[in-house]
C-alpha cells in the first residue's frame, strides 16, 4: 500500500505508530526520503491528519494512516477535510473494538466511515478492498478520486489484510497529477485565495452545504464498485465487503462444488453504496445473507436497498474472531436448506 | 569492601503490588520500575494507565498483575483520567460518603504516552493542581507497537521510524526534555530516576506521594528489546546512563533544583553507546557531537543545582 501510494505521487506521509498498520509508517520512514518525498512520524493523529490537511492545501498529494481508535481522534480533521474540499487519503486498518479493542481483524468501523464518521453533513468516499493486491490498487484510485471530488477518501481495510502477504503487481508511477487552481501557493501577481469551513452567514454556509450535497449526488451517480461472483442463477446471495468477503468467496467456492446456487456480491465502494445493484438482485433472487465482522452494520444498508423486497439473514461476528470459509459455509448451506425446506412445504 | 549498594533493596516493602508472571521481555528495566513504584506508593492507591508495554504485559484477560485498583484507559489521556478520579474522590469526601483518607492517585505512561500524546492532558492536571503522581517510564521510543520513535528517543538512535541507512543517520532530533517541562509548570515535585538505582527511585516516589498538589518523575527504563542490548544487560546500561550523564538525576522540589547522582568524573558516553544496537551505526564524529551535547547540558544542569560545588 505505501509503495502503491508513492507511486500514485504521494509525496508526504504523516503517521502515528498503531497496530496492525505500522508497516506503513516503517516503509514510508524508508521509502519516502528516497522518492524525494516527506515523511513525519507526528506527536498524535490528531496532529498527522492536520499536517494531512495543510501538505494537501498546498496541492500536493497527501495521506494517513492508522487504525480505529486512532482514526476517531482524525474524525475532526477529516470534517474538516470535507468541509474545506481539501483531497487527502486515509488508511484505516480496522481492529477489534470498542475502545482499546485488540489487533485481530474486525469490521465494526463501517459505520463511523459511511456515515460521515465526524461531525457535520459530509460524507466520505469508502473503498473496501478484498486482498493486498487489490488494496494496492484502490489506492491509486483512492488519490484520483480525492483529487477529482477534492474529498477525503477512506480506504477501509482489517488488520487480516493489512497483515497478509501476498505477492502483488505494482502499478506503475504516476506522471502527471492534477492542476489544482485552489491550491494556496503564495498571492505574488495574483489574487490571494482562501480555505475555509468556517461560514458565519447563514445564507452562504447553506449554499456551501447544498454544493457539497450536489457533489456528493454526483459521486453517487459515478463511482459505484462492486464484484459479482456466480450470481447468474443464485438463489442465495452472500453479501460481505473486504476480508469478510474473501472468507465469504471461499465459502460460496466450496459450497457450489456441491451443487448448491449461491453467489457472492461484494460492494467496493462503502459509500457510495451499491444500494440500485442489490434492489435489481432481488429481481432475480429473494434471499440474501449479509456476513460481516461486526454485530450488524451494512446489514442496514442492504436492508435499506431491499426495502422488503427480498428476506435477509445475517450472521456477524463481532470484534476479532474471523471464522474460516468451512465455518462459514456450514452457515451459509443451513440458511440454503432452510429455504428449500420452506419452499418444499 | 561489601558492596552495600547490593543489600539495599532488601530494605523495601515485601508485598508485591505489581506481581510476577506478568509478560514484559525477559530483563525489562520498565516492569522493574513498575514495581518499585507500586512498592512506594502502597496499597491505598489509585493507578490510571495509558496504553503501553506495562499496560499490555500486565492485564490480558482473565490475568492481571495488579494488586491495587487500577483503571486502564486510552493512550492520549492518562493525566486526565488521574485528574477525574482526583477529582471524583475529594467530592465523595467533602460530601462525607466516603471517609477522609489518604489515597494516593497516580497517572503513568510511557515516553510516547507523556512526552507525545499525552503531553496536552498531562500539562492540563499539572497546571490544574491536582493533587496527584505522574509517572513517565521512558524507553525513548513507541516499544509496544514495534519501536518507533518519540520526542524522548535520543539523538542518533535508529528504530523503525528513525531507520539509520544511507541518507539519515538515526533519530535527528535531540531528546525532549520532560522534566524540565515539568519544572517550568512550577509545581512542587519533579524527579528523574531511572530502575537501575531501585532505591533512589523508591524514595523519590515516596516524597512525591507526600507532596500536596501534582508530582512528576521520570523514570528512564531500560528497554533490551528496543536497545537491542542482551536481557541481563539492563541495570548496566541503566547506570551507564546515569554515569555518563546521558541521564542525570536530580529533584526540582519548589523550584530548587538538586543533583541527586554527582560524579567527580564523568564516563564517556562511548562508554554508554557500546554494545547498543541502537547506536552502533554512529560515526566517531556524531559521537563526539553528541558528547558535546550532553557535556554542555549536565554543565547547565549542574550550575542550576544548589547542592554541588561549583
Ligand atoms: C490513540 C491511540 N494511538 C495509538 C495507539 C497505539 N499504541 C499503543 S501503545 C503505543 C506505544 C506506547 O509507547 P510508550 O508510551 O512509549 O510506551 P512503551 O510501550 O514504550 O512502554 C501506541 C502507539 C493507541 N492505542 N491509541
Ligand atoms: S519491549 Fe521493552 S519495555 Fe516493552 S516489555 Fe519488552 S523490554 Fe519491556
Ligand atoms: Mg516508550
Amino acid at each position: 500500500m505505501a509503495e502503491a501510494a508513492i507511486r500514485a505521487g504521494c509525496r508526504f506521509y504523516f503517521g502515528y505508530p498503531i497496530t496492525p498498520q505500522n508497516e506503513v509508517a516503517e516503509y514510508m520512514s524508508e521509502h519516502m526520503p528516497e522518492a524525494g518525498g516527506t515523511f513525519i512520524q507526528a506527536e498524535s493523529e490528531i496532529a498527522s491528519i492536520y499536517m494531512v490537511l495543510g501538505a494537501s492545501v498546498t496541492g500536493a498529494r497527501a495521506m494517513t494512516s492508522s487504525s480505529s481508535p486512532g482514526i476517531s481522534l482524525k474524525q475532526e480533521g477529516i470534517s474538516f477535510l470535507a468541509g474545506q474540499e481539501l483531497p487527502a487519503v486515509i488508511l484505516n486498518v480496522m481492529r477489534g473494538g470498542p475502545g482499546l479493542g485488540n489487533i485481530a481483524g474486525c469490521q465494526g468501523d463501517y459505520f463511523q466511515a459511511t456515515r460521515g464518521g465526524g461531525h457535520g453533513d459530509y460524507k466520505t468516499i469508502v473503498l473496501a478492498p478484498g486482498s493486498v493486491q487489490e488494496l494496492v490498487d484502490l489506492t491509486g484510485v483512492a488519490f484520483e478520486l480525492a483529487d477529482k471530488y477534492r474529498n477525503p477518501v477512506m480506504i477501509l481495510a482489517d488488520g487480516l489484510i493489512g497483515q497478509m502477504r501476498e505477492p502483488v503487481v505494482l502499478p506503475e508511477p504516476v506522471k502527471h497529477l492534477p492542476e489544482k487552481d485552489w491550491a494556496l501557493r503564495g498571492a505574488k501577481g495574483r489574487p490571494s485565495r482562501f480555505s475555509r469551513s468556517l461560514i458565519l452567514n447563514v445564507r452562504r454556509m447553506e449554499e456551501h452545504n447544498w454544493k457539497l450535497q450536489r457533489k456528493f449526488r454526483e459521486i453517487e451517480a459515478n463511482e459505484i464498485r462492486f464484484e459479482q461472483y456466480l450470481l447468474e442463477d443464485a438463489k442465495l446471495v452472500v453479501v460481505a465487503f473486504g476480508s469478510a468477503a474473501r472468507v465469504a468467496k471461499g465459502a460460496v467456492k466450496r459450497l457450489r462444488k456441491e451443487g448448491l446456487k449461491v453467489g457472492l456480491f461484494r460492494p467496493i465502494t462503502l459509500w457510495p453504496f451499491p444500494h440500485k445493484k442489490i434492489r435489481e438482485l432481488a429481481n432475480e433472487c429473494s434471499e440474501f445473507l449479509v456476513y460481516e465482522l461486526n454485530a450488524g452494520q451494512m446489514l442496514e444498508d442492504v436492508k435499506l436497498a431491499l426495502s422488503g423486497s427480498a428476506e435477509v439473514f445475517f450472521y456477524g461476528r463481532p470484534g476479532g474472531v474471523i471464522p474460516t470459509p468451512m465455518d462459514v459455509a456450514k452457515i451459509i448451506g443451513s440458511r440454503y436448506y432452510q429455504r428449500i425446506k420452506r419452499k418444499a412445504k | 569492601m561489601i558492596n552495600l549498594d547490593l543489600y539495599a533493596p532488601l530494605m523495601l516493602p515485601k508485598e508485591e503490588l505489581f506481581t510476577s508472571g506478568h509478560r514484559a521481555c525477559q530483563g525489562c528495566a520498565e516492569a522493574l520500575a513498575v514495581r518499585i513504584v507500586c512498592k512506594a506508593l502502597g496499597r491505598n492507591s489509585i493507578v490510571a494507565m495509558a496504553t503501553g508495554c506495562m499496560e499490555i504485559v500486565s492485564s490480558p484477560l482473565p490475568t492481571t498483575a495488579w494488586q491495587i485498583p487500577w483503571i486502564h484507559v486510552a493512550f492520549e489521556n492518562a493525566a486526565a483520567v488521574a485528574s477525574g478520579v482526583e477529582s471524583g474522590l475529594k467530592a465523595l469526601m467533602r460530601k462525607g460518603r466516603l471517609p477522609h483518607k489518604k489515597i494516593t492517585i497516580a497517572g503513568m505512561a510511557g515516553d510516547g504516552g507523556t512526552a507525545d500524546i499525552g503531553l496536552q492532558a498531562l500539562s492540563g492536571a499539572m497546571e490544574r493542581g491536582h493533587d496527584m503522581i505522574f509517572v513517565c517510564y521512558d524507553n525513548e521510543a513507541y516499544m509496544n507497537t514495534g519501536i518507533q520513535r518519540s520526542s524522548a528517543t535520543p539523538f542518533g538512535a535508529s528504530t523503525t521510524t528513525s531507520p539509520a541507512g544511507k541518507v539519515k543517520a538515526g533519530q535527528e532530533t535531540w531528546k525532549k526534555n520532560m522534566p524540565e517541562i515539568m519544572a517550568a509548570h512550577g509545581i512542587p515535585y519533579v524527579a528523574t530516576a531511572c530502575s537501575a538505582y531501585p532505591i533512589d527511585l523508591y524514595e523519590k516516589v515516596k516524597r512525591a506521594a507526600l507532596v500536596k498538589g501534582p508530582a512528576y518523575v521520570h523514570c528512564l527504563s531500560v528497554c533490551p528489546t528496543g536497545w537491542r542490548i542482551p536481557s541481563g544487560d539492563a541495570i548496566r546500561y541503566g547506570r551507564l546512563a546515569v554515569e555518563t550523564a546521558a541521564f542525570p538525576l536530580y529533584e526540582v522540589i519548589d523550584g530548587k533544583y538538586q543533583l541527586t547522582f554527582d560524579s567527580p568524573k564523568l564516563k564517556p558516553i562511548t562508554d554508554y553507546f557500546k554494545g547498543q544496537g541502537r547506536f552502533r551505526h554512529l560515526t566517531p564524529e556524531a559521537v563526539a557531537r553528541i558528547q558535546e551535547r550532553i557535556t554542555r547540558d549536565y554543565e547547565k544542569l549542574r550550575a542550576k543545582c544548589e547542592n554541588v560545588n561549583k
